[in-house]
C-alpha cells in the first residue's frame, strides 16, 4: 500500500535537517498552562517587544544608509539601541527565554518575524 | 457515529470502487450535498496519536479519490461529530467548496525545496563589501557609533543576502513556474533553506514541470540542492473564507432533498 506521490532529493539527511529546524524554531502556539503561565505571558510579551525593537533598528539602519542622520542624532540612537538589547538580553535570561524562541506561527500570515 | 473526514468531492454519486477507510471494517463512502459530498467512513474512537500509517491511510484513500474526481483535501485527523454536523458544514461552506472545486478542477500540487550553500554566500557577500567599504559613520572612539557602526555591516549583509536570495529564487520560479496555475513561494524559512515553494499544476502539464527539475539541475548552480515531491493533492491551494449568501434558493430546495 504506497501513496503515488513521490519525494525525489540527492541529499535527503540535509532536507530533514532544514526543515526539522524550520518547524521547531516556531512554536504553534503560546505555551501557557498553570505551571507556567508566567513564562508564557513573558515569552509573549518580549516577542512583541522584539519585534518592536527590531523595527526600530531597521528603520534606524535605513536612515543611517539614506545619511539623514547628523552626528548627535547617530549618537544618540546608538545608545537609544544599546540600552534596548542589553535590556532584552537581561529580560530573556530572567525568563529563560532563547532568541529563537521569540517569534509566533501566524498561521496563514507566516511568522511575526 | 462519528464520521472520519478524507474530502470534499465535486460528486454526489457513490463511490463505486472500494476503498479501506482508517478503521478496520470500515469502508469509505460519499455524503452528497446538493452536487457535490463529502467523503468520510465510519470511526468509533479517537485516533491515538499521528502514526505512519495512519496518515498513509489518509493519503491513499485521497489519492484514489483524485482518480476519479476533483478533490478538496482534508487536514489528516478532521473527525465529524456525525451526520447532521457534516451537512450543516456543508451547507456553511457550499459556496466556497464549490468555487475550489472548480479552481483546482484537474489539477495537482507538486513541491519544491532548494538549499543553497548560505554560508559561502555571505562569506561572498563580506569579502564584496569590504572591498567596496566606505565609512558612513565616522565612530571617533564612541562607544554608541562603534555599535551603530556594527549594526549597519549587519544591516548590510543582511540585505544583500536578502536580495541575493530574491535573485535566485526568481531564476528558480522561471523554470518552474511557466508550468503552473498558482504558486506560494516562501523565502529563507532557514539561511539554509533558500526556497520552500508549493506549485499548483494542470495534469497535462505535470511531465514538463517534471522535466524542469532536469533542466534546473543542468543549469548547474554550485552548492543547491533540490528536493521534488508529488504530485500530491492540492492541500496548500484550498481556500475557505465561508461567503456569505450560503445557497441559492434552487440550491436549498437542493439540500432539502437531500436531507
Amino acid at each position: 500500500m504506497i501513496a503515488n506521490g513521490i519525494v525525489e532529493t540527492e541529499s535527503p539527511e540535509e532536507f530533514i535537517e532544514e526543515i526539522e529546524r524550520a518547524q521547531n524554531a516556531l512554536p504553534k502556539k503560546i505555551d501557557a498552562n498553570p505551571k507556567n503561565v508566567e513564562k508564557g505571558l513573558a515569552k509573549l510579551v518580549l516577542t512583541l517587544i522584539e519585534l518592536i525593537r527590531k523595527l526600530l533598528e531597521k528603520q534606524a539602519m535605513r536612515r543611517v544608509e539614506a545619511g539623514s542622520l547628523s552626528d548627535e542624532q547617530i549618537e544618540n540612537v546608538g545608545e537609544t539601541l544599546m540600552k534596548l538589547e542589553s535590556k532584552m538580553e537581561e529580560l530573556k535570561q530572567i525568563f529563560g527565554l532563547k532568541d529563537e524562541e521569540l517569534n509566533l506561527n501566524l498561521g496563514p500570515l507566516g511568522d511575526l518575524m | 457515529m462519528k464520521l472520519y473526514l478524507y474530502g470534499i468531492i465535486d460528486s454526489s454519486d457513490q463511490i463505486k470502487e472500494s476503498i479501506y477507510g482508517l478503521e478496520e471494517g470500515s469502508n469509505v463512502y460519499n455524503i452528497p450535498f446538493c452536487d457535490i459530498g463529502a467523503v468520510v467512513s465510519e470511526i468509533s474512537q479517537p485516533i491515538q496519536g499521528v502514526t505512519k500509517g495512519a496518515v498513509l491511510v489518509h493519503e491513499i484513500v485521497v489519492e484514489k479519490l483524485m482518480e476519479q474526481f476533483t478533490v478538496l483535501p482534508v487536514r489528516f485527523q478532521t473527525i465529524i461529530n456525525g451526520r447532521d454536523s457534516l451537512l450543516s458544514m456543508m451547507q456553511s461552506y457550499y459556496k466556497d467548496f464549490k468555487d475550489n472545486l472548480a479552481r483546482l478542477h484537474n489539477k495537482l500540487e507538486f513541491g519544491i525545496k532548494v538549499i543553497w550553500p548560505a554560508d559561502k554566500v555571505k562569506a561572498n557577500i563580506i569579502k564584496v563589501l569590504k572591498k567596496d567599504e566606505q565609512k558612513t559613520i565616522e565612530s571617533d572612539n564612541s562607544p554608541n557609533k562603534r555599535f551603530i557602526e556594527e549594526k549597519f555591516e549587519e544591516y548590510k549583509i543582511s540585505k544583500e543576502f536578502e536580495a541575493k536570495a530574491d535573485k535566485f529564487i526568481k531564476i528558480i520560479d522561471i523554470f518552474f513556474g511557466k508550468f503552473a496555475a498558482e504558486k506560494k513561494l516562501e523565502k529563507l524559512k532557514t539561511e539554509n533553506l533558500l526556497l520552500d515553494a508549493v506549485y499548483l499544476v494542470e495534469k497535462d502539464k505535470q511531465k514538463d514541470f517534471k522535466e524542469a527539475l532536469e533542466h534546473i539541475k543542468n543549469a548547474n548552480y554550485p552548492g543547491f540542492k533540490y528536493l521534488f515531491s508529488g504530485p500530491w493533492p492540492a492541500y496548500n491551494f484550498v481556500v475557505l473564507s465561508k461567503k456569505p449568501g450560503l445557497l441559492t434558493d434552487s440550491e436549498q430546495n437542493l439540500f432539502s432533498l437531500t436531507k
